[in-house]
């Protein structure tokens, strides 16, 4: 099983957890361009004078009351979604002006990318100078700024370590240096020949002449900088010099050939460099790097059938993992994380048992993704992968699993896709209760993408009523939210998912009766998705509409390009959204494609004009 | 007495220690004084019980028995070198400012005094005070030194320190990071075996020079082409470094080293930094993700978490120490990360800390109490962090430095996320400020800035069995200074002057984010100082 954490991971604005019970807040102002539900005239901002992205007719400063009576008529075209290449997630055409987004000419190995780098290219996973940790254990932080002193003295330590490790090994020696150098014959042009062969490798480009030469000075001296001018110890300076060299450190994007248009198409060695640092975050293998050879990277076909190749070897799953873990507030300190019941209500539950939800619910993302599977097969698929310690959760015998998460497909009417999933339902639910709340808020503004905003201060410390009429917790939460100032957000948006979902107790069990009074759960309600009130009665029709929500599906989109372009929601990126929104809306669309359709942007092969 | 000294760095790339460069402009022209004044900040997550914190003396001189009752018992020993301000508030306090989350915004509008962007990971939007001290008086103005403990984090809740606007500057959570720095003695063995060499050679120097020589041909390369300004800063600031190793070769004489910085000082007591001592605190795989025991399939995540910690932390103090002994920084922070479940030293919890904090042990706010005894349990912690910060105070007070000690030269604050974790204030903030900053600020005292008696806070009015009853309210009232004021008091104490000479008078904006900074009367608090 791989190891799911030590995937790239980008530094992800994870679920705020303290405000309330909502499940993760963003702060979106009146009247910023909604991301895509397309309600209409101001519909998607329940809270105040937003307009949404659709036409908005009105300032929509009665929220859902405004939209609610003129919904109908406001509702931008395309609300039909599937087939028609715009949905309601897509802004107005005038809206959007797609570009290229500027992008850092030089930006760093992250330390995930670091560690993989060196892996792929000297085979070295962990340090034996230093407790065999990760090489990036022993670098600074990643960050963004300027290299620091502490970082820049602690890549020098590490690659000395690395080149003392790799020389000390005959196996790993031969990744650097396969000859054995002399003076005079055969092994006179061993070093050269090694500068060259290991410096493109290195740089992901060949070396310049005058790059070879500094190098090759490396060698000329090699008496004078090392102890006793040993070829071993000639090639570990090597070694050293080489990673200690900012072209290996950078990621360098600076071909300069304008294209006329003001923008700069990447030459083929910095479009291999960005399909293995997107797909595999790490550096390209030896197919890719002589496709770059032959300048063979230049034309949207030629890249994709690379990406089509690369997203199928395993290096790609790291990828595809750390993907839904951004996509979905998953990580280190989040609620994922976290999850904590208490023992005496759920005996089933425990604190140990957690990283078998996540890797059940990273197993889940992994198989529908490799195995030909859709944006839309996430929320429907019955597929869940069960071991003993999960299998009374889902109402299965732990006799029949051992410890290995085992395949099983479950009940599609009570368990279809990833929210109803063990570590979703821990997660967003309380120590001793279910929570609406938190449910809802997190299907809301995380899966459809409707911007609600932060609840007001104070809302958080609103109590529950527990008086005896209200003999379920829906009925608790109904009523505790029905003040003026929370029933808009709250009963329309947030609590109708989050009652659904009551169907899941706090610990994820399939639940038709509340367990502190026996009343019936409720699972019917009348939810705002995509602007339209819909009727479900229960989490398979919620599933089935989220699937098919333009709303859910924009998000999903808008998150890959996110994720794989490294900048957020940027507005230049709205026309590859765009595409990709109407391709998952027309169905059939596997994630393997969309993936490899990142590729195929004019954002992906070339950069934008400098402003200095 | 000052002399050369050699720190050997990784392959030889002889590193000199730092020095007073003329490389960057520098504002503390009043620092006149040959002794470094250094700003420390230790920094902890949720809050405390603030009416076990505050000493009883709410305005007046701090006695021992004053801090024996409460939770500050370990400090006692250094009360003559401490000073509790009583009165200030920190900025975007949860729905004063902004409403996105208590926690992002406390973090990263604590040291930047600026809102937090939701756009952007909702890291604050300007630079933080320990840059801004670091680039005015750290030898070649160099980064601050931010260190932790646990797993390294890029995530709002974990960084108070912002290099740039919307540009986060995480903590280094490895001790074995900073030691390499700071002694360089990891150095290669050679390629075919034998033992490690540690005496500085010849061939290390050349080795050095080789590689600088590599490396800023590179670096020139790229400086030659046409980058956005952001890129081009970052050339120029590696070649800067690169710079600033190869003047300390070259020997023109200005490169200085306090005389105690030898390997010698580092390994005997009080630091006994040896390697392995650090080895024994750094990590040996990857640290725990989740907040709970027996993580990660086996127990190494859970164990690198307590080893991290408890030695690890330890270490990093130090290395703090040896840091200022070395004049490597004298910018620091130290701070400790908020979502870990403590099972160390005693401490067995089943519950991370956040969620202690707030009463019902998880992510949950308000409502009921959930857990029980979970008074006595946050009373662990916070008197956990009390003993971790004595010990720093009573490390850096053992270190002599010219007529004092290390502590005297120091202004060194712990400074609090929150007051109370469940109510999320940020008013009537627990701080205490460790050293005078070389008699700067007054000690041994107790000084209320604000109007009113200050307020012990509710935190213990609830919850006191832990499991049932209504949380309600545990916060404080009052103590609503900017705590600005009391950061612009900070950077003249450490030798921070305006261009034309005068004391620094405003830092960052209050809780009025937009034009106007909320802060009707700008200036240092001089109600702190000794008016030296």
């Amino acid at each position: 099983m791989p190891n799911w954490k030590a995937g790239v991971l980008v530094a992800a604005t994870f679920a705020a957890g303290c405000t309330g019970a909502i499940g993760s807040s963003s702060d979106t102002p009146a009247g910023s361009k909604g991301n895509g539900a397309g309600q209409g005239s101001g519909g998607s901002q329940p809270s105040g004078s937003g307009n949404g992205s659709g036409k908005a007719s009105g300032s929509g400063g009665s929220g859902v009351s405004g939209s609610a009576s003129g919904g109908s008529g406001s509702t931008p075209s395309g609300t039909g979604g599937a087939g028609t290449g715009v949905g309601p997630g897509s802004p107005p055409s005038g809206d959007c002006t797609p570009g290229i987004a500027p992008t850092s000419q030089v930006p760093r190995l992250t330390n995930a990318q670091f560690d993989r780098t060196i892996r792929d290219l000297l085979g070295v996973s962990a340090l034996s100078a230093s407790g065999n940790v990760l090489p990036s254990t022993l670098l600074a932080t990643d960050q963004d700024g300027s290299m620091t002193s502490l970082a820049w003295s602690s890549h020098q330590t590490v690659a000395d370590m690395i080149a003392t490790q790799v020389i000390g090994d005959a196996t790993l020696k031969k990744k650097f240096i396969s000859c054995t150098p002399s003076t005079t014959g055969a092994g006179a042009t061993c070093f050269h020949d090694t500068i060259v062969a290991f410096g493109r490798k290195a740089f992901r480009r060949p070396l310049t002449s005058d790059e070879v030469t500094a190098f090759t000075a490396v060698v000329t001296n090699g008496a004078q900088i090392t102890a006793t001018g040993s070829n071993d110890e000639i090639s570990q300076a090597l070694l050293y010099m080489f990673l200690i060299s900012p072209s290996f450190i950078m990621r360098a994007e600076i071909t300069g050939n304008a294209d006329g248009s003001g923008h700069y198409p990447l030459s083929s060695y910095e479009v291999a460099s960005r399909l293995s640092y997107t797909l595999w975050g790490s550096t390209p293998d030896d197919t890719l790097s002589a496709a770059a050879d032959k300048n063979q990277l230049t034309t949207p076909a030629q890249i994709l059938a690379q990406a089509q190749r690369m997203i199928q070897d395993p290096k790609a799953h790291d990828m595809v993992a750390s993907f839904h873990q951004y996509y979905l507030l998953m990580g280190t300190n989040t609620r994922w994380d976290q999850a904590n019941k208490d023992p005496s209500l759920f005996p089933a539950f425990s604190q140990a048992i957690v990283p078998d939800m996540e890797n059940e619910t990273l197993t889940f993302f992994d198989k529908v993704a490799f195995g030909g599977g859709t944006f839309q097969d996430l929320l429907l698929s019955p597929k869940a992968y069960v071991n003993a310690s999960l299998a009374p959760l889902y109402g299965l015998k732990a006799a029949d699993y051992g410890t290995d998460l085992k395949e099983v497909t479950l009940d599609s009417a009570q368990r279809p896709g990833f929210l109803t999933r063990l570590a979703f339902l821990n997660a967003y639910s309380a120590y001793n209760r279910t929570s609406p709340i938190l449910r809802g808020a997190f299907i809301t503004k995380q899966v459809l993408a409707v911007p609600i905003g932060s609840p007001p201060p104070g809302a958080d410390t609103t109590p529950l009523p527990s008086t005896a009429d209200l003999d379920t917790n829906r009925k608790q939460v109904d009523q505790q939210t029905s003040a003026s100032a929370c029933a808009t957000c709250h009963h329309n948006f947030i609590n109708p998912p989050g009652f659904v979902m009551e169907a899941y107790n706090t610990a994820g069990a399939w639940q038709t009766k509340e367990a502190t009074t026996g009343a019936p759960i409720d699972t019917v309600v009348d939810a705002m998705i995509d602007g339209q009130l819909v009727h479900l009665n229960n989490p398979a029709e919620l599933m089935a509409k989220i699937a098919a929500s333009p709303g859910a599906q924009q998000q999903y989109a808008n998150k890959w390009v996110s994720y794989a372009y490294q900048r957020e929601g940027d507005p230049n990126d709205c026309g590859t959204v765009s595409n990709l929104t109407a391709k998952i809306s027309a169905g059939g669309y596997t994630i393997a494609n969309l993936i490899t359709d990142l590729t195929q942007t004019d954002s992906f092969r070339m950069r934008a004009e400098v402003t200095p | 007495m000052k002399r050369r000294v050699f720190l050997r760095g990784v392959a030889g790339a002889a590193l000199a220690a730092p020095f007073l460069s003329s490389l960057h402009e520098k504002k503390a022209k009043g620092a006149a004084s040959t002794t470094p004044v250094r700003n420390v900040f230790f920094y902890t997550h949720n809050g405390c019980l603030t009416d076990k914190w505050f000493p009883k003396t709410t305005n007046g001189a701090l006695t021992a028995s004053d801090l024996m009752a409460g939770t500050l018992a370990p400090l006692a020993p250094y009360v003559s070198k401490l000073m509790v301000p009583r009165g200030f508030r920190s900025m975007n306090q949860y729905g004063s400012g902004q409403t996105i989350d208590p926690h992002d915004q406390a973090c990263g509008s604590k040291l930047t005094c600026a809102p937090i962007d939701s756009a952007n990971k909702r890291y604050a939007t300007a630079v933080s005070l320990d840059h801004v001290i670091a680039e005015a008086i750290n030898p070649a103005g160099k980064d601050p030194l931010v260190l932790s403990v646990g797993a390294a984090s890029t995530s709002i809740k974990e960084i108070i320190s912002f290099s740039a606007p919307g540009t986060a500057f995480p903590a280094t959570v490895n001790p074995t990071t900073v030691y390499n720095q700071l002694t360089g003695l990891f150095g290669s063995a050679p390629a075919t075996g034998g033992t490690t060499t540690v005496t500085p050679a010849d061939y290390h120097v050349a080795r050095g020079k080789s590689a600088i020589d590599l490396v800023s041909g590179d670096l020139n390369r790229f400086k030659a082409l046409k980058m956005s300004g952001a890129d081009q800063k970052r050339i120029a600031d590696w070649l800067d470094l690169l710079r600033q190793t190869e003047t300390g070769m070259g020997g023109m004489g200005t490169m200085v080293s306090p005389s105690s910085c030898t390997s010698a000082t580092a390994m005997a007591p009080p630091l006994n930094i040896t390697q392995a001592a650090v080895t024994a605190g750094s990590p040996t795989g990857a640290i725990a993700t989740g907040a709970f025991v027996g993580t990660n399939n086996t127990g190494t995540g859970a164990a690198n978490l307590a080893t991290s910690f408890t030695l690890g932390g330890d270490m990093m103090m130090n290395l703090i120490a040896l840091s200022m002994i070395c004049d490597t920084n004298r910018s620091i922070i130290m701070l400790y990360p908020g979502y870990v479940t403590f099972n160390w030293d005693g401490i067995m919890h089943t519950h991370d800390h956040h969620g202690l904090s707030h009463r019902t042990g998880d992510f949950s706010v308000g409502g009921s109490c959930g857990v029980a005894n979970v008074l006595d349990m946050i009373q662990q912690i916070d008197s956990w962090y009390a003993g971790k910060f004595a010990k720093l105070v009573g490390l850096l007070d053992s270190i002599g430095e010219g007529d004092g000690t290390l502590l005297d030269h120091t202004a060194t604050t712990w400074l609090p996320e929150l007051s109370d974790g469940a109510t999320h204030n940020t008013n009537n903030l627990p701080i205490m400020i460790a050293g005078s900053a070389n008699g700067y600020l007054k000690t041994g005292q107790v000084i209320n800035v604000d109007t009113g008696t200050p307020d012990a806070g509710k935190s213990t009015s609830t919850c006191q069995d832990g499991s049932s009853g209504s949380i309600g309210y545990t916060g404080s009232m009052g103590g609503n200074t900017p705590i600005n004021k009391l950061y612009v008091t900070l950077m003249n104490a450490v030798g921070m002057r305006n261009a034309d000479g005068s004391k620094i008078t405003t830092f960052g904006v209050m809780d009025g984010m937009n034009a106007n900074p909320g802060i009707s009367n700008p200036g240092e608090v001089t109600s702190l100082t000794t008016g030296k």
